[in-house]
């Protein structure tokens, strides 16, 4: 997930062109000279030349010192890369909230929650002695809160709460 | 007087003190648990916010967030891992004592200097919010963009990372509040043919992504912290007040350090208690203790974060300006519940004011026993496995989105897509505070920006030429300016001893 900076200022230059052009074709508000576009298209022109600066590498600098700065006052066994198939890993959460978007409404909150949870946990190098009770668990007490405490009903789809 | 009586029945009411008891102890076990810090702690409570009453919503997020900052300082002391970043930067001094069996001494003084700390930046916001407020109410459209745009600058030069990437995670802010039909021509902008886009997107389930979902994929791709042992720990407060009375100047510089960096728009808790640990080291009678279990430093950075939260509540309710990460999360909540900020506020909810007070002082009180339970069960808690808290905290971000976003499942997807945004970001050096900022302060700047040019024809003269807004627009620029003075400064230091 470690991207170099002529990667992101890149895209962030870019970004900022779209933002420009896009917010300079919205129609003007009759009979004033600022209207809906004045802002995108500032923030759009702001955006490419803090993308250009980003290429050409201006503040890196800061960047190092204050790495550094925490380096120093972190346990060094803590801060060990990890193999870098893990940070691939890292897609799995926001994989498992689209999850949720998709299937939550037919198969329900409790499956939906409890498949979420399961995935996750072995993700995290739990035993399933503890990463299946907690699939069975987890999913019933925050339905619990959310319905009794808050109550927020949430989708019933194939295995509605029970009470 | 009136008002104040009305304020402790508001505060005392039963609902109010269970979510005060609730809140505290939930802010005390998540920021006990390395990798999860207090602004996420925050972040996940609002959902629940969502069905609370105005007073109750905003003491659960007064009373976690306090005591998550403190108890982010247990697993620094007992781990050198520190529980939340405004913890680290005497970590290092925490941990060596503890090291050298003082672990109750280095607990105690998180404990009680964060608790003082905390009381002192109340006091500062009872007094200065006032004073201000009565400045604000004369202040307009002009005034107040260069305040927001203060508070910009200020969020990406206290951003411990390269200013220009900080300056552009803030205009990343800026560009997706213009998203949706809430802008001064009222057409829909960058919405892509997407009725969902529409409305533009919301600050909460951002924020939940931003702070919660992307510290779950960060969890994923580092290394488990070690198990605390479990040890046995004398008295926490004894000797506590032995220390306020040797180190009484170096408290009270805490103090004033961390209000004074609250006070200021986007610096919160972890600047201040990175500031104050260097000035502590640097006015010291003994700054080569430092580093080695000293309780010198341990004292003014403890004081000064806890002092920065209360702090940072005066921008928030006085202009809407987040004094850091945990008020941007706080203003939302305002909105939400119809106390919008703004210097009116003091005056027509003068009651509600005076109750924050109260939820403040009262927290900061039980923070003391609270904290000591803490403390004691701290080996159990902390050891909790990681893999089993961050699922459920992973579901607890799609449902509570869900439940904000009015059952629609929109949020979940932002914040799947903000949770990503904001994981990329921070692992390529774009601090996503400042984004943060930006998406909160987005349509103030806009609104104040646009207004003020309609009102002057077009013209950038009277955002000048205004005494109060001539003086704001100068700090702004000195704000915007001042990194090339700090490089400039540290290249000339480094090239004089080589040219000697």
């Amino acid at each position: 997930m470690l991207l170099s900076d002529r990667v992101t200022g890149g895209a962030i230059a870019t970004l900022g062109a779209a933002a420009f052009f896009y917010g300079s074709k919205l129609p003007p508000v009759p009979g004033q000279q600022v209207g809906p576009s004045a802002f995108p298209s500032l923030i759009g022109a702001l955006l490419v030349l803090c993308g250009v600066l980003i290429v050409l590498g201006v503040g890196r600098h800061f960047e190092e010192v204050a790495e550094a700065d925490l380096a120093s006052h972190t346990a060094p066994e803590y801060l060990e890369p990890l193999p870098a198939w893990r940070s691939w890993l890292a897609l799995l959460p926001p994989a498992l909230v689209m999850f949720y978007a998709l299937a939550s409404e037919k198969l329900g909150f409790l499956p939906t929650a409890g498949i979420m949870v399961l995935t996750a946990a072995l993700a995290f190098g739990a035993k399933p002695k503890l990463a299946v009770p907690l699939a069975l668990i987890a999913p019933f007490v925050i339905n619990l809160i959310f319905l009794k405490l808050l109550r927020v009903p949430l989708p019933g789809g194939l295995l509605p709460f029970p009470w | 007087m009136n008002t104040m009586i009305q304020a402790f029945g508001l505060v005392f009411a039963p609902e109010v003190m269970i979510a005060i008891f609730a809140s505290a102890i939930y802010g005390l076990v998540v920021g006990s648990l390395p990798g999860l810090s207090a602004t996420m702690a925050t972040a996940l409570l609002v959902p629940i916010t969502f069905y609370l009453s105005p007073i109750a919503a905003i003491a659960t997020i007064i009373t976690a967030s306090a005591m998550a900052i403190f108890s982010g300082d247990i697993p620094g002391c007992l781990l050198r891992i520190p529980g939340t970043p405004a913890s680290a930067a005497y970590t290092d001094d925490a941990y060596a004592m503890t090291r050298k069996g003082e672990a109750e001494t280095a607990l105690g003084i998180c404990l009680w200097f964060s608790a003082l700390g905390g009381i002192a930046g109340t006091l500062s916001l009872m007094v200065l919010a006032p004073v201000l407020a009565e400045f604000a109410l004369s202040f307009s459209t002009y005034e107040n963009f260069w305040l927001a745009m203060l508070g910009l600058m200020c969020a990406t030069l206290v951003a411990r990372s390269s200013p220009i990437k900080a300056i552009a995670a803030m205009l990343l802010g800026l560009l997706i509040t213009c998203i949706g039909i809430d802008n001064p021509g009222g057409v829909p902008r960058f919405t892509f043919g997407s009725t969902d886009l529409l409305g533009g997107i919301e600050v909460i389930p951002a924020l939940v992504g931003v702070f919660a979902l992307a510290e779950v994929m960060r969890a994923l791709t580092e290394r488990e912290p070690p198990k605390i042992q479990n040890r046995r720990l004398g008295s926490i407060l004894k000797g506590q007040w032995a220390l306020t009375k040797k180190y009484p100047k170096q408290q009270a510089r805490g103090n004033v350090v961390g209000i004074i960096i609250g006070v200021l728009p986007g610096a919160g808790a972890d600047m201040a208690a990175w500031v104050s640990y260097a000035m502590s080291k640097r006015f010291s009678k003994t700054p080569e203790k430092f580093g080695t279990g000293h309780p010198e430093g341990l004292i003014e950075a403890g004081a000064s974060n806890n002092a920065s939260l209360a702090s940072g509540w005066v921008p928030a309710l006085l202009f809407g300006i987040p004094g850091d990460t945990i008020t941007a999360i706080a203003i939302g909540v305002l909105y939400m519940k119809g106390l919008n900020p703004g210097p009116t506020l003091f005056t027509e909810q003068a009651s509600s004011m005076y109750a924050f007070y109260i939820i403040f002082i009262l927290g900061n009180i039980i923070m003391i026993p609270l904290g000591i339970i803490m403390i004691r069960l701290a080996s159990r808690i902390v050891g909790a496995p990681r893999s089993a808290v961050m699922p459920v905290i992973m579901v607890f971000c799609a449902v509570g989105a869900f439940a904000t976003g009015g059952n629609n499942l929109f949020a979940v997807w932002c914040v799947a897509v903000f949770g990503l945004i904001g994981f990329v970001m921070e692992k390529n050096g774009y601090p996503v505070a400042a984004m943060v900022l930006g998406v909160v302060m987005g349509t103030m700047v806009e609104q104040s920006l646009v207004t003020s040019l309609i009102k002057s024809d077009g013209s950038i003269l009277p955002f000048f030429s205004r005494p109060v807004s001539s003086v704001l627009a100068a700090m702004t620029f000195a704000a915007l300016l001042w990194p090339v003075f700090v490089w400039t400064v540290r290249k000339l230091m480094t090239q004089r001893p080589a040219a000697a």
